[in-house]
């Protein structure tokens, strides 16, 4: 609370452009809207569509960069194979709900098993080029290329979907009104359940994330390394524990992120990449290091991508990228990014 | 020990040097109100002083006094979180460090900031080269250029001839001390910053040091900082005591060396 | 390493020539002999395209090895220049090719990959070291993407195929000895242009900006312009590896810089040593071979075929692990090994 305080004293225009969009943006979302509107914006449904998509595209790009902006933030090691531990912890899901038949089974398994595979990366590999921060990101694209190959090898180059279970699947009316009928009924807007529960996840997940950083030991351990690693060493802390223990759960989630991104999109070859990418830019706009950082960059990036794709399919592109180049621009290190 | 052979080498460009310095009139440099924050450790706070063109000035300051600091948020390495740092008269306290060194002003670092991988010419070579133009040039010196011949008088001027194409990570701990100085002479130097400059060396390139100092041309203002109060009382005409961030006594070398709070504080302490 | 200063009398042409180690004459020969005993096959596939990887790793070189940034957009610098070719001469989409003459489209095709490799430049060099990996990878991904979306300007999906050299002096220089010398002179001229830039003031400076970035700033340099600038000289020689790289297969598509192949740019790069222009050659040549015979080597190991890229990333693994200098820093142990008393430059220098 006091940082907004801080933040909307110190920039007040700010504050009043950052309100003045929100409140332009509830008011689209939940007034009816005008007919002069809709010749211009479309019929509301699409726009509530794009951007309950945006949210909850958002929702899953924080799933996956919030680990790697932990362990980028804490051990400047930019894990490149990130995404490849997205596409495994995917697959692996994808196999234990097929045997299984329990969705929700397979987060605890695959945030073990890609966790566990963390760890031993960071124990085995890492833990011997401390502080040379480019040879640890030369082995991640190396780990990269080799684990995508042998998925391939595996998993082949088809696609997977994993199948939400039944209480998750359908439609789900929201209290939005989506348009109105001739007699002047509401008709309210639906949306896939399972998205819905994504996104709420996502938020219970971000938030948990956030209090343990800030009210945990070794989560303040750990914020206090990301700001100045000298801290921690002085802490008497096993730095290598901690280490261990953040790039082991930045792992986890990144598997996990797999099994929502096979369930409401689909894992092939390629989503590796993809979903890198999408945590690089998300971090980048966010700010390198920062949980809230990464929320809000997944959000910016997410809203975006789909806000273009059905107002300017062609460009929707070069959004994201325009505002990953603005934001490099005028603040390098991310909106909530630490000054360096 | 000897004195220098050729003294008008150092700041040669002195033509270039008196047409800048015309410009401008009053202080060489004026600090007013400069504070620089580490999180909550105020390194320095509320600094306030200025030095006449051609003035020799020695600080003095225990450890941690905030002596490095000051120089640091003059030379632009960091910038102050308040306060205004005037150069000959121009307002450079949001300049960057490229910016302040092309207007005259110079430094040396307390722990040697050299390129160990270069021979000693090409660091030299990179200093005058720094403040002349031609820093994109794609084209190779030839020997003949005029950037090479004075890189080769500055290398001579601090007796670093011998070791002139030999690798500046296998000098001597006072080579690189010398070599350091020459990096802060090249161009037309107008105010230096010496940081610490004599630390560590032995009597004899002590002496070496303190005749440099002394050969540099008039118009050439310096700070040094300076624990050791023999080698400071010679080479400075004036003197600031650093304590605790904040400047605590200014005066001539023997008003400070005969100000009791002075002698209690520092000289009778044993700090040094 | 860098020695800018003339330490002896202004060397003659003869003096100059007389220093160069016969190993590399031999290699001279070797190379502008090759069309006599090699055939098509390796003089085209394998050694036209190891010179144009080269010269693309090479500028990622002359950024990480003399700058000490490793840039992943050097490919996506090529592939513009190559799609600038497409679009502004000939190609097999003719409603987009505007058919310019060669002498207004090559130029420009360089000056617009240039001028956009700086940009890239000036954006990553607002933030420092680990930083400019994802920076660049990002702006190649969105390169990528963009080509892939946008039909007006870059056709999408397709590219552009037949886009071919023009015929000058009547040479048909896709032809593959024509092809074979127009690459090596260009992969020549290139690497002595990085060795002759390394010697000059901006190269000194460049690897003083690399080495100490706040001294260069206390002597007076501009440190940011030569981090850009130093993306504007890397980019020239990407630029011309591009156009030469899309000339070889005749086309350019989005995949042309996918994802793979800015990675592959970089282990290039690492694998043949990123301290000396050299390396990159070396790292290409090692590449093009296992990629061409990679089906004969994995059947030979009894594996299947396809299993190219994990043989690459193991490769790529074991370098960065064991011998992060790549192959000339194995070169140089061994060397340093043999020798009777060590010479202690070797294995000290940056
Ligand atoms: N980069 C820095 N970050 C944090 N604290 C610093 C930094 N540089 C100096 N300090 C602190 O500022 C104070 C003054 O240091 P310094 O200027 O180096 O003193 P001096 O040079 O007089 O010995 C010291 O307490 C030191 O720990
Ligand atoms: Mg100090």
């Amino acid at each position: 609370m006091g940082t907004l305080q801080n933040f909307s004293t110190r920039h007040p225009i700010w504050t009043v452009i950052i309100l003045v969009l929100v409140v332009g943006l509830a008011w689209l979302v939940f007034a009816p809207w005008p007919p002069g509107l809709e010749q211009v914006l479309g019929r509301k449904r699409i726009f509530l569509n794009a951007i309950l998509s945006g949210i909850t595209l958002g929702a899953l790009y924080f799933l996956v960069a919030s680990g790697f902006t932990l362990v980028f933030g804490l051990m400047r090691n930019v894990n490149l194979a990130h995404g490849s531990l997205y596409l495994l912890g995917g697959y692996i899901g994808f196999g234990v709900v097929e045997s299984t038949g329990y969705w929700l089974l397979a987060f605890p398994v695959v945030f073990v098993v890609v966790g566990v595979l963390g760890l031993l990366l960071q124990h085995q590999v890492f833990r011997r080029m401390e502080g040379e921060e480019l040879r640890q990101t030369l082995v991640t694209i190396g780990l990269s290329i080799v684990l995508a190959d042998l998925m391939l090898w595996y998993w082949g180059g088809q696609s997977y979907q994993v199948y939400s279970p039944d209480w998750l699947s359908g439609p789900m009316e929201l209290p939005i009104i989506s348009s109105l009928r001739s007699n002047g009924d509401p008709v309210y807007l639906t949306y896939p359940r399972v998205r819905l529960a994504i996104l709420f996840a996502a938020i219970v997940i971000g938030l948990a994330m956030w209090y343990a950083l800030n009210r945990s030991r070794l989560g303040m351990l750990i914020r206090a390394g990301v700001d100045d690693r000298d801290i921690l060493a002085a802490s008497g802390v096993h730095i290598q524990y901690v280490f261990l223990a953040v790039f082991g759960f930045g792992a986890g989630m990144a598997g996990i992120a797999g099994i929502v991104g096979g369930t409401f999109q689909s894992l092939s070859p390629g989503e590796d990449t993809r979903f890198l990418l999408a945590s690089l830019v998300v971090v980048i706009v966010g700010g390198m290091g920062s949980i809230p950082g990464a929320a809000i960059g997944a959000l910016i990036i997410g809203l975006a991508e789909q806000i273009g794709l059905v107002y300017a399919p062609t460009y929707s592109v070069v959004f994201t990228f325009l505002i990953m180049a603005v934001v490099l621009a005028f603040r390098p290190q991310g909106l909530l990014g630490a000054q360096r | 020990m000897v004195a220098l052979t050729r003294p008008a080498t150092i700041g040669a460009d002195r033509s270039a040097a008196e047409r800048l310095g015309s410009v401008t009139t009053g202080n060489a440099l004026e600090l007013r109100g400069v504070t620089k924050l580490f999180g909550a450790l105020a390194a320095i706070s509320d600094v306030t002083m200025s030095v006449r063109p051609g003035e020799r000035r020695a600080v003095l300051g225990s450890n941690g006094a905030g002596k490095t600091t000051l120089f640091n948020c003059v030379t632009g390495d960091f910038l102050p979180t308040s306060g205004t740092i005037r150069l000959f008269g121009e307002d450079i306290s949001n300049f960057p460090a490229h910016e302040r060194i092309r207007r005259g002003l110079r430094r040396t670092y307390q722990i040697s900031l050299l390129f160990g991988g270069m021979s000693v010419a090409d660091n030299v070579y990179l200093a005058c080269l720094g403040v002349s133009r031609g820093r994109f040039s794609l084209l190779r010196p030839r020997p003949s250029d005029p950037i090479i011949g004075r890189a080769d008088e500055l290398i001579e001027a601090v007796h670093l001839t011998r070791v002139r194409d030999t690798l500046v990570s296998s000098l001597s701990y006072g080579q690189q001390r010398q070599l350091e100085i020459a990096l802060a002479l090249a161009g037309a130097p107008r105010f230096i910053l010496f940081d610490e400059p004599a630390a560590g060396l032995s009597p004899t390139e002590r002496a070496e040091l303190i005749d440099i100092l002394t050969g540099l041309p008039d118009h050439i203002g310096y700070i040094i900082i300076e624990h050791d109060m023999d080698v400071a009382l010679r080479v400075a005409e004036s003197v600031t005591m650093m304590h605790n961030g904040r400047v605590f006594k200014e005066g001539t070398p023997e008003e400070i060396e005969n100000d009791e709070e002075v002698q209690q504080l520092y000289l009778g302490g044993g700090h040094g | 390493m860098a020695q800018a200063l003339p330490t002896t009398a202004p060397g003659r042409l003869t003096t100059a020539l007389e220093r160069i180690p016969a190993p590399v004459w031999v290699i001279a020969f070797l190379l502008l002999l090759m069309p006599a005993f090699a055939n098509n096959f390796v003089l085209y596939q394998i050694f036209g395209w190891s010179f144009i990887l080269g010269m693309i790793a090479l500028s990622l070189m002359v950024l990480a090895g003399y700058g000490g940034m490793v840039s992943l957009a050097q490919m996506t610098v090529a592939a513009l220049a190559g799609y600038v070719v497409a679009i502004l001469g000939t190609s097999g989409v003719p409603q987009i090719s505007l058919g310019w003459p060669w002498w207004i489209h090559i130029p420009l095709a360089i000056l617009i990959a240039t001028l956009f490799g700086t940009l890239v430049g000036a954006l990553a060099v607002r933030t420092e070291g680990i930083y400019t990996i994802m920076i660049t990878l990002a702006i190649a991904a969105a390169f990528f993407y963009f080509t892939r979306q946008n039909y007006v300007i870059f056709n999408g999906y397709t590219g552009f195929n037949n886009v071919i050299p023009p015929a000058l002096f009547g040479v048909e220089w896709r032809q593959p000895v024509p092809f074979y010398y127009l690459t090596l002179g260009c992969a020549t001229l290139s690497y002595l242009a990085v060795v002759w830039m390394a010697r000059t003031p901006f190269g000194l400076a460049l690897q003083g900006v690399r080495d100490n970035p706040r001294r260069m700033g206390a002597l007076g340099f501009h440190v940011t312009a030569h981090r850009i600038f130093a993306y504007t000289f890397a980019s020239v020689i990407a630029a011309v590896g591009g156009i030469l790289l899309v000339w070889q297969s005749a086309q350019v598509v989005p995949g042309t810089a996918g994802i793979p192949q800015v990675i592959d740019i970089l282990v290039v790069a690492v694998v043949g040593g990123l301290r000396r222009p050299i390396g990159p050659f070396i790292g290409a040549l090692i590449y093009a071979v296992l990629s061409v015979f990679s089906s004969d080597i994995l059947h030979a190991f009894g594996m299947s075929g396809e299993r190219f890229k994990l043989v690459i990333g193991l490769g790529f693994l074991a370098f960065v692990l064991f011998s992060p200098d790549g192959v000339l820093g194995l070169w140089e142990k061994y060397k340093a090994r043999r020798a009777a008393s060590p010479d202690p430059l070797l294995g000290g220098g940056r």
